[in-house]
């Protein structure tokens, strides 16, 4: 019998760093053509394997194979070599250059010793349209949105014929229309005999795409399965090691008088005469499709972002918030999408993190108290169970989800009436998610009128009393809690139509 | 007044800002010297940029690889010494050769610090600037050391056949060669990459730290170039030359359009950012303008410029300035590849 | 911007070990054993090294430097990367401060100098902090600018003082021999020191510097906070100018040729990172210590002047080289 070698076989990787043990004895095999997906807490040790698989560390013990062959991937360029490429979340493009000089970069072709530029634009051409993406050669990659330049992230890899394709969380910027193509794109990799490794914390799109799993928690797989019979609970069952409700269960609680009213709120380009309200006690969900503009509506109301219509009411008084040290005055506070560059302060203890933005009310004549100041933080970490508490640790000491929770001590300090938090729980692991849903729940109980912006459908449905859902910029739907489903949100997150 | 024709001739006015400064300032010279437009005034007028413009051609590459290099001037004034000091013993061309080494060395010395020791380039140039300055005060003594004949650096400033001198002539090939090695060739295209994105252009295969440290090398020539031209022209060499050209050559380059943040330049723009220097600076010369009004009005036009381009930046949404520099230095201070984070923050 | 976070699970506590304990001992031992071992170096090349009245001269002629110190190591924390136009500004101060000395008389005219300077800081700031202007660029045309006014002001001569009298307080010495001009430089890094260490706006400082993002979303006065340092900067310029000045009683355009790569050098060397979000004053005047030491050491030795500048060419890169190299190895920022 001829035995068909396996695209990739990892035997028995381990991996340690200096007081842990990333991986342990970890196996993953991935036929020709396969789409193998990888899930794993946060910290599972999932990017770990990845890096040692594209040369970026080195093996401590165990083996890799390709092909039946062993190989030793001692740099990221020798990686390059053996056909495998990374498309990372964090983009690898060069902003200033075209799409096609990008998807060309490093192997640039030549004629007569110059640049090629018609075979270049006519390559970069080929892919994009098996993408199936208007995105034109010649237009300039940092004038293009992010899911665009994911796009092209993504036909960079795929353009120089690999022979395993590594996706790291590829749909976190993709429309509904655009993870789609991604998938037929995949599927068409994969059927021309790419092997394709995908890894994401979107479960269900897991069920969608995936020919097999493999579940790592603690630095060991778990398990790999066909993905025929896998279910989300199931996996997440895996994951965490304990039955898990995959969102926490919902309080009822009494909700007040309107806190937050929108009106007809317009951001030049990105959202249109977008109106909604929020009570005091209410979570309001704000679904809708990356791109939607809901982030922008976000900022408009806190003074991130300017917008050229519409009023804002906070607590039945009409206020004009044009930066962010006024929406602190108004009740406001803002939880931004991306916490590694707009949440927390690294370089910073925790204390200092968490008393930035009410530094004003803690000062006198300009000199900040610090009994008050601390005692302020050394609260606030014990009541959003920030791990370990210890308020004089540095920031990036601390795991995503526990720097999350600083964040939102943060915010919580500032007191407000109104809570906005765009995507709270994004690359936050299963077990933190649940804590900060329940923070939430808190707050509600508290009288705190809540706006949540989340892309994750199960999410809003579970958490919220409200949905409404942005177009394209507006509103299409306002959902009560009773009548909400997938489809139904969904439905008008896609504009009505099919998507 | 109808709003939008403003706005768009606005934005048509900032976009070829280089033609149009240009334009406005042969204007003003063509008032303040009468004859401007002569062949000989503008001749004089050019010659006069050339060694400057030698110099931007160098710090456009330089910029666009999104570093500065401020030792120009120190490497101009050791270069000419060199030069100078050794026509006796070496002959004059070998000489003016080793000159040009010397200029190549110190850019190497300059990519060492940067590329090597990972030194931000601000600082390294800035303390190869003293080094390299103090060794030019040191081999002589602070003085000024002549040369052996006086008229073989004629043939640099001397107009061939009554029109351009051979110093317009070597910076005007250079902007040329500029232009087609920055449109036309792979390593052109790749310096973009560099610049623009560090480390994704290191991803994507490029050997980028070695193309940052070409830069300094090639800034370094160019500036040894400029100073054996300038000290053979003057059959002079000395320790005090070139002490304010960095910055009139910076101006020049950026007036062009290159940016200083990395991954945009124009050999074109640099070409009129000189050419405008050149027009000012004889202009006010002619009208016995003092050195120092004239660094006023250098200045302000610097400024100007920079601040227009702010406004009608494109990429509103990008890092302008800081950030994408210090993104950039800490880049190459990282002891791996560790991917920038452009967007969403995501743990593994 | 921030660093990258190591995408590596690795327990909290061995991280906080990795970043307060060695690398932490290391940065606070690594400077004052720097200066220990430079005073006995000299004390073994020199005799008279160590004596009182050397090493209040070189306490002295720390200074005015000093001064500016205090200002550069705010702009270098709020990641402003440096302000050039300190030459302008001690030069303008120096200048007014004589020039109007007739009129007004040394104090107001002084006080003049140091609100002049300001303004050139003031526009620094606002280049820098609202107009997002490269600050090398803003600051070497902005001092290139005042330094043209304050040429024209005086019309490029040396500007003459009369007044002996506050020449000879400031060049005085009192409470049991302590130079006038060394206690003016206490009190101000002493001042700044709390300012920093102590206040709103100094932690700001240290928040934009370290991730300007972030303390924008958190309601930070990104823009006034890095216009503030180059203000600072400013004011102190006109202020050793104008001290410098009154001490000299002449003043040329050119008095502050030197000051700002001095200043730079003594950050650096103190390890205040040109990236933002890390340093302090003590650390500052420790580098700026160091580097006077050492400077005094080569001029007891008679080491002539061009090596000295090679000297303190190489000890920026030395500097800023280890402070890379000690930072790579702490593996966190």
């Amino acid at each position: 019998m001829i035995e068909v070698a396996l695209a990739l076989r990892m035997e028995k990787i381990g991996k340690a760093f200096p007081g842990v043990q990333a991986l342990s004895e970890v196996d993953l095999e991935v036929g020709q053509g396969e789409v193998h997906a990888i899930v794993g807490e946060n910290g599972a040790g999932k990017s770990t394997l990845m890096k040692i698989l594209a040369g970026v560390y080195q093996p401590d013990a165990g083996s890799i194979h390709l092909n039946g062959v062993e190989v030793v991937l001692q740099s990221p360029l020798e990686a390059k070599r053996q056909g495998i490429r990374m498309v990372y979340q964090e983009l690898n493009l060069v902003p200033d250059l075209s799409v096609s000089e990008n998807i060309a970069l490093g192997r640039i072709p030549k004629k007569r010793g110059l640049v090629d530029r018609a075979r270049m634009d006519a390559d970069a051409r080929g892919v994009l349209s098996e993408l199936q993406t208007k995105i034109v050669p010649s237009m300039i990659v940092g004038d293009l949105t992010v899911s665009q330049q994911q796009l092209v992230e993504i036909a960079k890899a795929y353009a120089s014929e690999p022979k395993i394709i590594v996706l790291d969380e590829p749909t976190s910027s993709l429309s509904e229309h655009e993870t789609q193509a991604l998938f037929r794109v995949i599927r068409r990799m994969s059927s021309a005999g790419v092997s394709v490794i995908y890894i994401s914390h979107r479960l269900r799109e897991v069920i969608d795409i995936a020919d097999t799993v493999t579940v790592i928690r603690d630095g060991r797989r778990i398990d790999t399965q066909s993905i025929d019979g896998v279910t989300v609970e199931k996996m997440i069952s895996l994951m965490v090691g304990r039955q898990l409700d995959e969102v926490f269960p919902k309080k009822k609680v009494p909700i007040g008088d309107t806190i937050l009213e929108v009106k007809n709120v317009s951001v030049p380009g990105r959202c249109e005469d977008v109106s909604f309200t929020v009570r005091a006690g209410e979570i309001v969900g704000l679904a809708g499709l990356v791109g939607a503009g809901r982030t922008e509506v976000a900022q408009a109301i806190f003074g991130l972002r300017r917008y050229s219509r519409g009023q804002v009411i906070v607590g039945g008084v009409s206020t004009h918030i044009t930066r962010p040290r006024k929406g602190i005055k108004a009740g406001i506070a803002y939880v931004p999408e991306d916490r590694k560059t707009e949440g927390i302060i690294p370089s910073e203890s925790i204390r200092n993190n968490i008393s930035l933005a009410v530094l004003p009310s803690l000062q006198r004549a300009g000199f900040i108290e610090r009994r008050k100041e601390k005692e302020l933080a050394q609260q606030k970490a014990h009541e959003l169970g920030v791990s370990p508490p210890l308020i004089e640790r540095l920031a990036n000491t601390l795991s995503g989800g526990n720097q999350q929770k600083v964040v939102l001590a943060k915010w919580l300090a500032a007191k407000p009436t109104v809570l906005i938090l765009d995507e709270p729980t994004r690359g936050v692991d299963v077990g933190a998610k649940a804590d900060i849903h329940t923070i939430i729940g808190e707050l509600a109980a508290q009288g705190v009128g809540i706006l949540m912006i989340s892309s994750e459908l199960p999410e809003i449905l579970a958490v919220s009393d409200r949905i409404y859902v942005l177009h394209e910029g507006r509103v299409t739907e306002e959902i009560a809690r009773s009548d909400a489903s997938e489809e139904r949100v969904m439905r008008a997150a896609t504009g009505g139509g099919l998507s | 007044m109808n709003g939008a024709l403003v706005t768009d001739l606005g934005f048509a006015l900032v976009r070829y800002r280089v033609l149009v400064i240009l334009a406005v300032t042969f204007s003003v010279a063509s008032i303040w010297v009468p004859g401007f437009f002569s062949a000989g005034t503008l001749s004089l007028s050019l010659d006069r940029a050339a060694t400057m413009g030698l110099l931007a051609v160098g710090l456009t590459v330089v910029l666009l690889a999104g570093q500065l290099d401020l030792s120009g001037g120190a490497i101009l004034a050791v270069a000419g010494i060199t030069a100078i000091g050794l026509q006796e013993s070496m002959g004059q061309i070998p000489a003016a050769f080793v000159g040009v080494m010397v200029g190549v060395l110190a850019g190497g010395l300059n990519a060492f610090l940067v590329v090597v020791l990972r030194i931000n380039s601000l600082v390294a140039t800035l303390a190869s600037m003293l080094f390299i300055r103090a060794v030019g005060h040191y081999i002589t003594d602070s003085r000024p050391v002549s040369g052996i004949d006086p008229f073989f650096g004629l043939t640099v400033s001397r107009p061939i056949e009554g029109t351009i001198t051979g110093r317009s002539l070597l910076f005007l090939v250079a902007i040329v060669v500029l232009h087609f090695w920055l449109t036309r060739t792979v390593s052109g295209r790749n310096m973009f990459a560099v610049g623009s994105n560090f480390v994704s252009a290191t991803a994507s295969g490029v050997r980028s730290r070695a193309y940052l440290a070409g830069s300094f090398v090639f800034s370094g020539a160019m500036a040894g170039i400029a100073g054996v031209i300038q000290s053979l022209s003057v059959n002079t060499g000395s320790p005090v030359f070139g002490e304010s050209i960095v910055l009139t050559a910076i101006a020049a380059v950026v007036i062009g359009g290159t940016r200083l943040e990395g991954g945009r330049a124009s050999a074109g723009g640099t070409l009129g950012g000189v050419l405008t220097l050149g027009a000012l600076t004889t202009a006010m010369e002619f009208q016995n303008i003092p050195a120092y009004i004239q660094q006023i009005a250098a200045g302000l036009i610097l400024l100007l410029l920079i601040l227009l381009d702010q406004l009608v930046s494109r990429r509103n949404s990008r890092d302008v300035g800081l950030r994408s520099l210090v993104r950039r230095m800490k880049a190459l201070s990282r002891p791996h590849q560790e991917k920038e984070r452009k967007h969403i923050s995501h743990e593994n | 911007m921030t660093e990258a976070m190591p995408p590596v699970p690795v327990p909290v506590a061995s991280r906080v070990l990795a970043q307060s304990g060695l690398t932490r001992v290391r940065g606070w031992i690594g400077l004052p054993a720097g200066v220990v071992l430079v005073l006995i170096v000299g004390s073994i090349l020199s005799d008279k090294f160590l004596s009182v009245s050397n090493l209040t001269n070189v306490l002295i002629s720390m200074s005015i430097v000093g001064l500016i110190v205090v200002g550069m190591t705010f702009v270098f924390i709020s990641r402003g990367l440096a302000d050039l136009s300190v030459p302008a500004t001690v030069g303008l101060g120096g200048i007014l401060v004589l020039g109007l000395q007739p009129s007004l008389g040394s104090l107001v005219a002084g006080i003049v100098g140091v609100l002049a300077a300001a303004v050139a800081g003031f526009i620094n700031g606002g280049l820098i902090g609202w107009a997002r202007v490269n600050p090398v660029i803003a600051t070497l045309a902005v001092g290139t600018i005042v330094l043209g006014v304050a040429q024209a002001f005086v019309g490029g001569v040396i500007v003459y003082g009369t007044d002996t009298a506050t020449q000879d307080f400031i060049n005085s010495r009192i409470l049991g021999g302590v130079p006038v001009i060394v206690l003016i430089f206490l009190s101000v890094a002493a001042l700044g020191h709390i300012l920093l260490s102590r206040t709103t706006i100094g932690r700001y400082t240290y928040a934009v510097g370290s991730n300007p993002a972030a303390s924008e979303a958190s309601a930070v006065p990104v823009k006034f906070t890095r216009a503030f340092a180059f203000l600072l900067t400013g004011a102190l310029g006109g202020f050793a100018g104008v001290i410098l000045g009154l001490s000299l009683q002449t003043a040329r355009p050119t008095l502050g040729i030197g000051y700002e790569f001095d200043a730079i050098t003594a950050v650096v060397v103190g390890g205040v990172s040109l990236l933002g979000g890390v340093g302090s004053i003590p650390r500052a005047m420790s580098g700026l210590l160091f580097v006077q030491l050492l400077t005094n050491i080569m001029v007891l030795q008679g080491v002539p002047s061009p090596v000295q500048g090679i000297a303190k060419g190489a000890m920026i890169a030395g500097a800023v080289a280890l402070d890379v190299y000690l930072r790579r190895r702490g593996g966190t920022q």
